[in-house]
């Protein structure tokens, strides 16, 4: 997995740089990375960063107990930190720690840690970039969604979009 | 203090309350209009930004400041819920309205004379124990010039003499029909082998650049035709195509002179004389100042919650002990597909671009047996931007990982859902009063909403998840599933009844209260039943109807 230093553009805001680096761990296991880029490419950790920094702020605290939440459990069921498990031990944790929560939505006040993470790291690669991910527009082009685009013309209706993704700022 | 007594005291400039400015305001009437939230610029609301717009509208200037409680139970305990109707802004929610303008069917406004007294509930085999199900004290035929004005005043794009179900009008749309999707060709071809009656959804958005002709309102600004941009739910319009107070009704009142708009002013009392008539309100103004408006005619217009909020906190019009009671929401069920390879692009053009059949809504179809009475619209659905989509997968899927992704990666442009609006019948249980724990911002306690879904909702639901399943996989969907509905409705209505009895009713068929005549009610709360179609045409056409009647009380004004 790439560290997330090496695609980390922007200063960190509010996250430590351990926190850090367990956010883009578990985003990568919740986007991984295969032939197409994955959330920490696209950018998931720095929009985590800047949410957690303003409009999310009264979230860090859910956020710093299920980050110390996922290291006990790693601890506890492989006795290594979470960003040394292979690949299943991680998902195992993820599993065990998503339990069979169903997410509440968006305007729900009373998801789990994972449903949160989970929403903000997909948020990360698909909004719009100017909250800090999607970057290089990386998530609108993968799945051919064209964006902040004027409009579009009656041909577009039922063959993919074959624009550039356009974002306005 | 100001001394000075307006005509009319307006409580929300919304959907209902431009209307009604509009309407008055241009009979010469002094109305002060009263706004809870502010008066957005295009850069406030045109941005089209998912971010801000869907996944943190919680956040946004004009609805973090108005929470409700939500329970399904008086047992549980309420819990704090942001809702996006109403929009406290000026305009309200049809800034950012779907588009859905269809009217209600001559059999909504029956369902007790028509089915329960007739005996369908028993030739269905429905339950409707404790369930207050009653007429309107208007019919459609005393609605339908009214509707005709919305629709011409506001530009709805559409066919008639489509749906065999359609319901008696006098004249076509304005517009023609939306441009057809992907989704909604094949939705048709699939609903045609079924044996449904396929039509394109009457919309609130423009096909083509429109301004209302002789005899309707030409003062109505000229607006351009729809772009197909498809950040339309939940945004505000970028080319003003969507049909909002915002743009149209409400400059056009403003430019009456007689119109005295206060945004940011939030009135916490509806004041009464001596004689026990609506003297005027108390506000909080935009610095957070107390004062008060005197004036003849008090007219709440500021949607579910706060028009029943308002009238609990002035101890107004509750003699029929019915203020709060039987709200009314859809319970919207879904059925979704996703195809291998044909592309959808559900992110490309309006919700309201739909394509729909009324072959199980109203009373358009036989219930013989089928154990619940009404039904709902299905109509196609599931556009947006990919975060709006991202909980968008088949039951059992794990949403993360690298199967999700594949899934994601490929089903996003590929997938669309049938959106069936189940109506939900009127039950007591379900209410609005004041949340004794929490206040909002102003010290006025929550509106605390209990509301679930009783038998004959479910089992209509169940059938339309059915119906929906068979037309989705008619479609070709490689990948079918259905949702019911969350615990809390899609769309609200009820808790100031409108009916002719005052034992049983809060105001009379012109939203007037019966306890207190100068004192009017406007919205989808008057709603008695709710239909299986969104509330927002026949609101409108509401509020015409009543600006009518108040305008013809001449000596009120003298």
């Amino acid at each position: 997995m790439a560290s997330c230093w090496d695609v980390l553009s922007e200063p960190l805001r509010v996250l430590t740089p351990d926190e850090a680096q367990l956010v883009a761990a578990i985003a990568e296991r919740i986007f991984p990375a295969t032939d197409t880029p994955g959330a920490v490419e696209a950018g998931a950790i720095t929009y985590i960063d800047w949410a957690l920094a303003g409009d999310y702020q009264a979230l860090l605290p859910l956020y710093r107990e299920g980050l110390q939440e996922i290291e006990r459990l790693a601890q506890a069921r492989f006795g290594r930190q979470f960003a040394r498990l292979s690949e299943a031990e991680q998902d195992a944790v993820l599993i065990e720690l998503e339990g069979d929560g169903q997410g509440q939505g968006r305007r729900g006040s009373d998801e789990g840690f994972f449903q949160v993470i989970r929403r903000h790291v997909l948020e990360g690669i698909f909004g719009e970039p100017r909250y800090g991910g999607n970057r290089d527009l990386i998530g609108w082009n993968l799945v051919g969604f064209g964006g902040q685009q004027f409009g579009y013309e009656d041909p577009y209706i039922n063959r993919t979009v074959d624009l550039p993704a356009r974002a306005d700022d | 203090m100001t001394e000075d007594i307006a005509d009319v005291c307006l409580i929300g400039v919304g959907a209902v309350g431009g209307i009604l400015a509009k309407q008055l305001a241009s009979a010469g009437l002094k109305v002060v209009g009263f706004e809870r939230g502010p008066q957005p610029q295009i850069e406030d609301y045109a941005p089209r930004d998912s971010i801000k717009f869907t996944v943190r509208q919680h956040q946004l200037d004009w609805v973090k400041d108005d929470p409700i409680t939500f329970r399904t139970a008086p047992t549980q305990a309420a819990a704090l819920r942001y809702t996006t109707s109403p929009l406290n802004l000026l305009g309200g929610a049809l800034l950012h309205w779907t588009g859905q303008a269809s009217r209600f069917f001559p059999a909504d406004f029956k369902v007790y004379s028509n089915e329960v007294a007739r005996g369908l509930v028993e030739r269905a085999g429905a339950d409707l124990d404790g369930y207050d199900v009653v007429d309107w004290p208007l019919s459609y035929d005393d609605l339908e010039p009214h509707y005709e004005r919305f629709e011409w005043e506001f530009g709805v794009s559409g066919r008639s003499g489509i749906s065999p179900f359609e319901a008696p009008r006098q004249r076509g749309y304005p517009l023609p029909p939306l441009r057809r999707s992907a989704r909604m060709e094949v939705f048709a071809k699939a609903c045609q082998r079924l044996g449904y009656h396929p039509f394109d959804s009457p919309s609130g958005i423009l096909s083509q650049p429109y301004r209302p002709p002789e005899p309707y309102d030409t003062r109505m600004p000229a607006r351009p035709a729809c772009v197909y941009c498809g950040h339309c739910n939940w945004y505000g319009c970028h080319v003003h195509a969507k049909a909002a107070t915002l743009y149209t009704a409400i400059p056009v009142a403003l430019a009456t002179g007689n119109f005295d708009l206060r945004t940011r002013c939030k009135v916490t009392r509806i004041e009464t004389g001596n004689d026990g008539q609506a003297s005027g309100v108390s506000y909080i103004d935009a610095e957070g100042q107390a004062d008060t408006q005197q004036a003849r005619v008090v007219i709440v217009a500021a949607f579910v919650f706060e028009n029943v909020r308002l009238l609990l906190l002035s101890g107004l019009a509750n003699s029929s002990g019915m203020l709060g009671k039987c709200i009314l929401g859809h319970g919207d069920v879904k059925a979704v597909g996703t195809f291998d390879d044909f592309v959808i692009n559900g992110f490309i053009g309006p919700g309201s671009a739909a394509m729909r059949v009324d072959d199980f809504n109203s009373n358009n179809f036989d219930h013989t047996g089928l154990g619940f009475i009404r039904g709902g619209t299905i109509g196609t659905s599931g556009g947006g931007a990919p975060v709006e989509r991202i909980d968008v997968a088949p039951p059992g899927m794990r949403r993360w990982g690298k199967e999700f992704k594949d899934y994601f990666l490929r089903a996003y442009s590929r997938t669309f859902e049938l959106n069936m609006q189940a109506e939900t019948l009127p039950h007591p249980d379900n209410t609005v009063d004041l949340d004794s724990d929490r206040r909002d911002r102003w010290g006025l306690p929550l509106p605390r909403v209990t509301f679930t879904f009783h038998e004959n909702e479910r089992r209509l639901q169940r059938f339309l998840a059915g119906i929906g399943e068979g037309i989705m996989r008619e479609t070709g969907a490689e990948t079918v599933w259905t949702e019911l509905p969350k615990p809390a409705p899609n769309r609200w209505a009820g808790g100031t009844r409108m009916g002719s009895d005052p034992a049983r009713s809060v105001v009379n068929e012109y939203c007037q209260a019966h306890d207190v005549p100068n004192l009017f009610v406007v919205g989808s709360s008057v709603f008695p039943t709710m239909g299986g179609y969104p509330p927002t045409a026949t609101i409108s056409a509401l509020a015409y109807r009543t600006a009518e009647h108040i305008i013809q009380q001449r000596e009120w004004f003298r």
